[in-house]
């Protein structure tokens, strides 16, 4: 069995509401093997957002321990988590989030400015990018010039041009009509064949069910359900 | 990177063209303000220096303390001494005389009877002395309306207004009547040459302009003057240096039991000019402090937004693992940039308008037709060298103030709360 890259330990999450402390998540344990497909499934305010924050290093665990590719969340300085995005971590959205005033290449290029990359490995790196979604002939494209589709599509070469270790999608299908959600899932899953990246989802649709490795059911902040599906 | 955030704010309109015209406008009304303000005081202490005060201005006591009644009997004697010693002892002060009198003026017809007349104050200046800097001091050759200057002794000038309203005309003859320094009736006749518009209602009202050693002669005050004006070499009032002076000078004479001694006052020790110019700095600094504040709020709020409505977008960029200082320091660089095109742009605008109020003027003639004070008739800008960075304070230093506070927001919240609120 492979190192797990994402290790969770008894890891709770309270939010002060209304004077009063809510628990998001409640002495979670849980761990994702590298090259996984796994979806978080659960109804709204099961914490599966709360999670995905977590183990984006964009928010810390109140109690418990979070290990994401060895590091300790709770000890990370706003640096070194904004690092561990930067290198390690990619984000796809539900409502693709695309910076409209950039064209294609440039919104799949700016991951890789935050890393200091030369001009020549840019262009390498996003035009490679491009080509996993099929979207090579779109680069000098705006955003508003796009379907839904390939909006998404951008969104992953945007996730996935750094090569991270991890991919994180909240709800990557939710905006789609079911054939584009089907192209956007299979370039996924190729992509986690390919290169090996570990995605997590969070998603309610059915349509993704299909496609996962794994499925983690969340109820009020607990894991209901883990099941591995092959 | 900031190739990326240029291609950002060079696309993005309302990154760019909104804040850019909010700081333009801002920076330019900024700069006409000041240019304007500064044009106004300047002219009132030139017209005053020029036509009545000089930078520094010597009479006898007695004289400063009835001085608006022009009592020439009380005029400073023995002037050219007076002249050579503080030629000798201010060597960077130009020293001439002036004298101010009052009387009739009458205008014959063909036959010698009185075509029209009135009062009039006569202003003796060297016109004739051709070491004098008083024709250019006065601007005269500018100034000239109609005919020419004088070139000959018995030759006057009158200003314009007062030349119409006694419907005379170049080349015609004019009687003064009045009296000498020592109170007897005295009546000449003169070549009116030439008409001039001083730009100051006050002056324009009824002033004929005499050649010195004329005034002396029809006044009896032979090497005598009411009053004698020292102007800075450079031209240039400088309320210290001129006090310093004033103060030196008169230190000598405190103790003389001379009733007629001397005493010297500095431009703003007349006509209540100190409180006046003081009363109109502290407005001007006032308002100008004001105007800058209200320009900053808004140019503040306009960073305000701009940040706030780029949640969305710093949200993207966080997740995309920029961290919260580099976009904040981002953020004040697109700030410093659009700033200074702003302020840049603004700063033009603002200077070729005050070249226009410089070169036109706004003409408020006709709301002081009546006014007692020296004070141009056409109000005018100023271009100073502070114009070209004054607009920048609240240009660039409220754009930045903005973009501040809209970016302490990102840096105080918590990344995933922020996220949350960036709707990501």
């Amino acid at each position: 069995m492979s190192k797990p890259i994402i290790q969770l330990k008894n890891t709770s999450k309270t939010y002060p509401i209304a004077g009063k402390e809510f628990m998001a998540l409640k002495k979670l344990n849980l761990s994702i093997q590298e090259a996984e497909f796994t979806g978080i499934v659960g109804p709204s305010g099961s914490g599966k957002t709360t999670l995905l924050n977590i183990i984006g290093s964009l928010d810390k665990p109140s109690t418990g321990d979070a290990t994401v590719l060895g590091k300790e969340i709770k000890s990370l300085s706003h640096k070194e988590a904004a690092s561990l995005r930067n290198f390690n971590i990619g984000f796809i959205f539900q409502v693709f989030n695309l910076l409209p005033v950039y064209t294609v290449f440039e919104n799949v290029e700016f991951a890789l400015l935050l890393q200091k990359k030369s001009a020549l490995e840019r262009k390498k790196a996003v035009m490679k990018a491009l080509e996993w979604v099929g979207l090579e002939d779109q680069a000098n494209k705006r955003p508003d010039k796009l379907s839904g589709g390939e909006s998404q599509r951008v969104a992953i070469a945007r996730a996935m041009v750094k090569t991270p270790k991890i991919v994180l999608a909240d709800e990557p299908t939710a905006n789609l009509d079911s054939e584009n959600a089907h192209g956007i899932l299979k370039t996924m899953k190729k992509l986690n064949k390919d290169l090996g990246t570990t995605f997590l989802f969070s998603t309610h649709d059915e349509k993704v069910m299909g496609y996962l490795d794994r499925i983690i059911h969340l109820r009020d902040g607990s894991i209901e359900k883990d099941k591995k599906m092959k | 990177m900031i190739k990326f955030i240029l291609k950002g704010i060079l696309r993005d309109k309302s990154k760019s063209v909104i804040p850019l015209a909010v700081i333009s406008v801002g920076v330019m009304v900024t700069v006409i303000m000041s240019g304007f303000l500064n044009g106004v005081f300047s002219d009132i202490i030139n017209q005053n220096a020029k036509l009545d005060t000089g930078h520094v201005k010597i009479m006898t006591k007695p004289y400063f303390e009835n001085k608006e009644q022009l009592p020439n009997d009380l005029a400073l004697l023995e002037i050219q001494e007076l002249i050579d010693s503080l030629n000798l002892n201010y060597p960077d002060l130009i020293w001439t005389p002036r004298i101010k009198f009052g009387g009739i003026m009458d205008v014959p017809d063909k036959e010698g009877n009185t075509k029209s007349q009135g009062p009039g104050i006569g202003l003796a200046i060297a016109l004739q002395n051709s070491k004098s800097d008083e024709l250019k001091r006065l601007q005269l050759s500018k100034s000239l309306r109609k005919g020419n200057l004088p070139t000959e002794s018995g030759e006057i000038l009158l200003s314009d207004n007062y030349a119409n309203k006694l419907k005379i005309n170049p080349g015609e003859k004019i009687t003064f009547f009045g009296s000498t320094m020592e109170g007897s009736m005295v009546f000449q006749s003169y070549k009116m040459v030439g008409t001039v518009e001083f730009g100051s209602p006050l002056m324009d009202r009824g002033t004929f302009i005499i050649d010195i050693e004329d005034a002396q002669n029809l006044l009896d005050m032979e090497n005598g003057t009411g009053e004698l004006l020292g102007y800075f070499k450079d031209e240039i009032y400088n309320d210290q240096n001129a006090l310093v002076i004033s103060n030196e000078f008169n230190s000598k004479y405190s103790k003389s039991q001379d009733e007629y001694a001397p005493v010297m006052v500095t431009l703003k020790d007349q006509n209540g000019l100190r409180e006046s110019l003081d009363m109109g700095d502290a407005f001007s600094g006032i308002f100008i402090f004001i105007f800058i504040l209200s320009m900053s709020l808004v140019l503040w709020n306009t960073g305000l937004i701009g940040g706030l409505r780029r949640y969305n977008e710093f949200g993207i960029r966080l997740a995309l693992g920029e961290s919260k200082r580099n976009v904040f320091k981002l953020m004040m660089v697109e700030a410093t940039i659009i700033g200074l095109i702003g302020s840049i742009f603004g700063t033009t605008l603002g200077i070729i308008f005050c070249y226009y109020l410089q070169e036109y003027g706004i003409d408020i003639s006709s709301d002081i037709e009546n006014s007692t004070i020296i004070m141009p008739s056409v109000m005018r800008a100023y271009i100073t060298s502070d114009l070209f960075y004054v607009g920048f304070i609240p240009g660039l230093f409220s754009m930045l103030f903005g973009t501040a506070l809209a970016g302490r927001g990102i840096f105080k919240r918590e990344t995933a709360r922020l996220f949350k609120e960036l709707e990501v």
